[in-house]
């Protein structure tokens, strides 16, 4: 089980790598989803509803929203190396910004809930996660940022540097801090936090021999 | 010893002198663009370049999106900002190179865009999403959003930054939001399908109501309905200049009725002066800083028209892109 999933893995890592040299052909997967515990819906920007559960893979476009319910998870891989978990009740829109001369920065747009990300491989990656009230821009790091139904997100890095900015500032937030992004102000000085039971609810959700790429 | 040190002192204090004054030589002089027109076309998915003194045409840029509707320029004139309402994304512009630059999303059916007064936001409203996106324009990242009423489509910044104007067409109201906290501290009720809003003289914030045929004012002071003036079918957009010796006077574009219509900037004293006839739909509108020339675009007639102000003639007509909605001027 465990040895079909890792195979299925490196497959889909194949897959991505050959997918990321197309970058800009209209029909190419960003990612893919590969794992869900309940049901992760995906919605097409067409309207188009389709559904994962289980270990399956689906590939993923630019302008679909992932959503999980009260008893889901469900985790993806994004092109160049980029691993996300959602926690249950969470939701978001996968984006891009294109800037000249510059690779394609893939965005997760988060309206409600929590994700695990960790971005992996060689290279610094253009990967951020928007909350209604803040942005987390990473290169190469693991963090958990969760967002609450009045648009307080609080961002935990468990490894690495995240700039974490909101309208009104931006901090670098190191390993084993956290710190939180309110409407209407900077987002807090870091504090010490135990980083990795930010992510313990990923543990059953990403088998430990799963290779993070 | 002594004398050593004050050797040394001395070399020091010349050294700290000589880097302030290679600092001062190394500051980057701006790069100098000449006044220009631009228009957002939204059918043709770009801008149009036109040169403001001379009003030739100088090109495109195409915006990489689809529908391009609302502009803003940056007080350097370097960078142009184009929402596009079809693609939800903000296009940004260089305007020396005359290109795009960045693309990026910021929500459904993105409407109208503008800057923050020391530019270093640009906020744009979605109306699909009933929100205000707020872009990094150093890092084009979406630093953070605002809800606000349904339909956001009209956006502007009071003189002293410290509260934003929105309108919207499914509320029917204008939204002021503290800039500070980016809460809405208040509402005003306003007319059918309000669109356009722009601060004028004396930090009067000016709108139009396009579903209906009036404009509204609102008093920075009190923040109420200091007025409002019957003008037309569909007023679309507002512009501000003299005619010789009268004025500051608003210029209104009126859809319904192929004009412009010209108020005094006074909102104890509204009244229609004159009306302008133009071509056929006219929409966008914006004078040059000196206020004797008005360039109003015609989204039915893709063109610019160059007006004297103060005698209402036609001085050059030139051709844009397809259906023009925004028309700005860079200073």
């Amino acid at each position: 089980m465990t040895q079909s999933f890792m195979t299925r893995t490196v497959t889909i890592t194949a897959i991505i790598i050959a997918t990321s040299l197309s970058a800009f052909a209209a029909n190419a997967p960003v990612g893919w989803a590969i794992n869900a515990i309940g049901t992760l819906t995906i919605i097409r920007a067409d309207g188009v509803e389709e559904q994962l559960q289980g270990r399956k893979t689906m590939p993923l476009y630019e302008g679909d929203v992932l959503k999980t319910d009260a008893s889901s998870q469900a985790y993806i891989q994004l092109k160049q190396g980029v691993n996300v978990a959602l926690n249950e009740e969470t939701s978001f829109k996968i984006l891009s910004r294109w800037q000249k001369d510059k690779p394609t920065t893939w965005i997760l747009r988060l309206s409600q809930g929590e994700v695990w990300a960790k971005t992996a491989g060689d290279g610094p990656k253009a990967f951020e996660v928007e909350t209604p009230v803040a942005t987390a821009a990473v290169k190469e790091t693991e963090f958990n940022l969760k967002v609450q139904p009045d648009g307080q997100s609080i961002l935990t890095v468990i490894e690495g540097v995240v700039q974490f900015g909101t309208a009104f500032g931006t901090c670098p937030i190191r390993t084993n801090t956290i710190s939180y992004g309110v409407r209407g102000k900077k987002c807090t000085k870091p504090a010490d936090s135990d980083a990795k039971a930010a992510k313990a609810w990923t543990s059953t959700l990403i088998p430990p021999s799963a290779p993070v790429q | 010893m002594s004398s050593s040190w004050s050797h040394i002192g001395i070399a020091t204090l010349g050294l700290i002198a000589l880097k302030g004054c290679a600092e001062v030589e190394t500051v980057k002089a701006p790069i100098d663009i000449p006044s220009r027109i631009y228009t957002a076309n939204e059918s043709s998915n770009d801008v149009s370049v036109i040169d403001a003194t001379t009003y030739a045409s100088l090109g495109s840029i195409d915006s990489k999106n689809q529908s391009t509707h609302d502009l803003a320029v940056s007080r350097d004139g370097r960078r142009v900002y184009a929402t596009n309402l079809a693609s939800g994304r903000l296009s940004v512009m260089d305007a020396g190179t005359m290109e795009t630059i960045a693309s990026i999303y910021t929500g459904q059916r993105c409407h109208v865009v503008a800057l923050t007064n020391d530019n270093k936001q640009a906020w744009v409203a979605n109306i699909g999403d009933n929100n205000i996106s707020i872009v990094d324009t150093e890092t084009f990242r979406i630093v953070g959003t605002i809800p606000t009423g349904k339909g956001p489509t009209g956006l502007t910044f009071s003189h002293d930054g410290k509260f934003a104007y929105v309108s919207t067409q499914g509320d029917k109201t204008v939204d002021i939001i503290d800039t500070a906290t980016h809460q809405i501290v208040k509402s005003l009720q306003v007319g059918a399908n309000p669109h356009f809003l722009v601060v004028g003289p004396k930090g009067y914030v000016w709108g139009t109501n396009t579903g209906g045929t009036d404009i509204y004012v609102i008093d920075p002071a009190t923040q109420e309905i200091a007025g409002t003036l019957e003008v037309g079918a569909k007023p679309q957009q507002i512009a501000f200049g003299f005619k010789g010796m009268q004025g500051p006077n608003v210029f209104v574009t009126v859809g319904g009725t192929n004009k412009v219509a010209v108020v005094p900037a006074d909102p104890k004293n509204l009244k229609v002066l004159e009306e302008i006839t133009v071509g056929e739909g006219p929409n966008g509108i914006w004078a040059n800083p000196e206020g004797t020339r008005i360039f109003v675009g015609h989204d039915k007639g893709n063109e610019v028209r160059v007006i004297d102000t103060g005698t209402g003639q036609n001085l050059g007509t030139v051709p844009v892109g397809r259906k023009p909605i925004r028309v700005v001027v860079s200073r």
